[in-house]
Formats: C-alpha cells, structure tokens, sequence
C-alpha cells in the first residue's frame, strides 16, 4: 500500500463515495422547523448575554462544568424542540448569509447579541502553599471546576488582576473577570499564577476561588485541547 | 470583547443544518437534539475563534459534544447494569447506518472497519469533506488525513472483497494501493 495523498477524483473513489453516499441515513431528514430553530438560537445566545451584575464570586452552581454549560430551559427542552429546529435560521438569517457570501464577510463585524452592560465575575486567587504538590492536570481535575475561561490580562493594580476574556468554556459568562490575589502582589506566587499585563491565560475556578497547580496557567495548546476537551468545546 | 467575523445568526445559518445532519447520522434522535443545541452553544460562546470556513470546526465541536454524551449515557448503563445485575456487553456501537441499511454488504462492511476508519469515510462520504476539511474535524495534518482517509477506503474494499462484493459494485480488484 502506498501512502499517497487523497485523490478524490479516481472513478473507484467516486464509485465508493457514492455508495456510502446511497445508505446516508440522513438522506431522508426533513428541514427543521424554522420557528423552533430562531428560538433554539434566541434561547443560546440569551443565555450567553442574560448576564447581570454578579459581584463577590462566579454565582453557585451557575453551570456544570462536564458535558459543557447548558442553561436549564435548553437541557430540559423535549426532543422534537431540537429535531425540528434546524431550517430555521436559514430563513432568518439566509438573507445576510447571501448578501455577505461564504467566508467572505468583512471582519469585525458587530455580533449580535454581545453582551450590552459591563458584567463582572469576581474570583480570589489563593496564596501558594510553600512546598504543595501538584497533580498531573488532566480533564477529569478540570471538569470539577464551575468555571473556566480564556482571558487576556487587561491590566493589573496592586492585587487585583482585570482579564478580558475571550472564551469562556464553563460558566455563566461576563465581559470581565476579576482576580484578587491573597497577598499584595498577584505576580510571580509560586504554584499559582504568574499574571503578566497583556498574557493570555486558561483560567479555571471553583467556587470563586481560582484554582492552581497548573489548572490555571498562561494559555499553551496543550493546556487549551484539555479545556475543550473536559467541557466539551 | 474581540468578536470577529459575521454576526452569530449568519453563521449559525451555515453551521445548523449540516450539524444536525451530521448528528442524525450516528446517534439517536434525542441525544442528536441535545447535542446540536450544546454543539452551537459552544460555537456561540466560542464565536471568537471560528475560522474562516467553520463548517469543520463546528463538526470537531460536535464530535466531542457527542463524545461527552456518549460517556454520560455509558456511565449511566454501567450503573443500571450494577442495579439490575443485567451484563448486556456491547461489542460495538453500530452506527444509524446499521438500521434500515439500504446496502447490507457495506454496512456490515463498514461496521467491520476500526471506528477510526469508519468515521473518516463517513466524514468523506456523507459530510462530502476533502481530506484537508477532515484534517480540521479530527485536528491532524491534511498529510496524516489523506493517507489516513486513503487506507481507509482501501480497507473498505477489502471487507468487501471478503464477502465477494466489489467497492464500487463493479467486481473486485486486486491490491489497495493504486
């Protein structure tokens, strides 16, 4: 056998293609209802953006971080309610996909939805403990956390660190976050988190409280697979 | 916030339809529904990182939504298992395709292959994605994807072979490599 590159157009290729093609079994499924499918969006997008005000910590039990954070009207929605769904944001959107063209759209185009009130989570980082052993960070560790989040340090004065984020993988998510440290200054705390202005950081917590021991830590693609991976992203 | 690209609902009008083809293809109504809205809540949530072309993105967000489910409903049948002393081993996990099969000789044949195997022709042949668009999906090099995806139907037409039908319903053929 060789190991030549996919050449998709060999008449036995096309031949085999169009024989898995025939047994699709979804060949027959009927477009989405569009109704259902404008509401399935509103009710994602709001739960995105229905976001207020929540100082003092991340809000218990805002959002399992397993199996990823789903608000509760959409976790309970009846089956057909997502069956149908799907046809309609075609309609509802088809206009603009047309116009703008596939991929083509100019970037930075306002999203719809983005939150419009400045929203805050607040979390605490705690002191590093001279000596602490850390585990091996892996997905089950992570998927224990109520929230996490990719952000990009905005600025930091005295102990408190101010994140943008741009990700947030569980957890209700706000337009900042805010990290207090447990000591003066919130850099360089050993097994902690070295926050520098500017850095982009994977930043998961529990209750509030900012967890360590390399389960939050400056961004690396390592480190971003297993978030996707333990909040299913 | 440093959202870039078209508005959400533009690109979900993209995305929605094949993601839920793609669903309805191997898991069951239900878990296909639950898994499309936490498929496009993380494409929502992650709008900021969408590529270009999101279509296979969205489809790697999926599988690993659907991963998750999968893993939430085995812990689930592991412990009724446990409660009702019932041990109903599962071999494998036939696919949509095992039911109402239109052409048993490459179902039986497909469920034969590694899950791996399986999933790439599916990914080749039912989402009609080219190597580098599956590369994306499964997040390997194009390179790794095309050989990959070409060992694949090699080995499709070997199972075939084996049950004496040809690839392409036009007789066997000697050899995988061309």
């Amino acid at each position: 056998m060789t190991d030549e590159p996919d050449v998709p157009g060999e008449p036995d290729d096309r031949e085999l293609r169009a024989r898995l093609r025939a047994g699709d079994p979804a060949a027959s499924l009927p477009p989405a209802d569009p109704r259902r499918v404008a509401r399935l969006l509103e009710d994602i997008m709001r739960e995105s953006t229905d976001t207020p005000d929540t100082p003092g910590t991340t809000r218990a039990g805002a959002a399992p971080a397993a199996g990823g954070a789903r608000p509760a009207d959409l976790r309970h929605r009846g089956p057909l309610t997502w069956l149908v769904a799907a046809a309609a944001v075609v309609l509802i959107a088809g206009a603009a996909f047309v116009l703008a063209g596939r991929g083509t759209g100019p970037a930075h185009a306002p999203v719809a939805g983005a939150p419009t009130s400045r929203s805050t989570t607040h979390l605490t980082l705690p002191a590093a403990r001279a000596g602490a052993r850390c585990p091996v960070v892996d997905t089950a560790l992570l998927r224990g956390r109520d929230l996490a989040v990719d952000a990009t340090v905005r600025d930091i004065a005295g102990d408190r660190v101010t994140l943008v984020p741009r990700t947030f993988y569980a957890g209700r998510p706000t337009d900042l976050v805010v990290v207090r440290a447990a000591r003066p200054d919130p850099t360089g705390l050993d097994g902690a988190v070295d926050f520098r202005a500017g850095g982009r950081y994977l930043v998961s917590a529990n209750g509030g409280v900012v967890s360590v021991c390399g389960l939050s830590a400056p961004w690396s693609r390592h480190l971003a697979d297993l978030y996707a991976e333990a909040f299913g992203s | 916030m440093d959202d870039d690209g078209r508005p959400f609902e533009e690109v979900a009008a993209g995305l929605l339809e094949p993601l839920r083809r793609f669903l309805a293809r191997r898991t069951d109504p239900a878990t296909a529904d639950d898994v499309l809205a936490e498929t496009l809540l993380v494409c929502w949530r992650r709008r900021a990182e969408l590529p270009e072309d999101p279509l296979p993105w969205a489809y790697g967000v999926a599988r690993r939504c659907l991963a998750n489910a999968r893993r939430g409903e085995r812990r689930r049948t592991r412990l009724t298992a446990r409660l009702s002393v019932v041990d109903p081993p599962a071999a494998t996990t036939p696919g949509p395709e095992a039911h109402d099969a239109p052409d048993p000789a490459l179902s039986e044949a497909l469920a034969r292959l590694r899950p791996e195997d399986a999933e790439l022709l599916r990914l080749w042949a039912w989402e009609q994605l080219g190597a580098a668009e599956i590369a994306a999906v499964l997040n390997i090099t194009a390179n790794a994807a095309a050989i990959r995806l070409h060992r694949a139907r090699g080995r499709l037409r070997a199972e075939l072979r084996k049950t004496g039908d040809g690839a392409g319903h036009e007789g066997s053929r000697e050899g995988e490599s061309r």
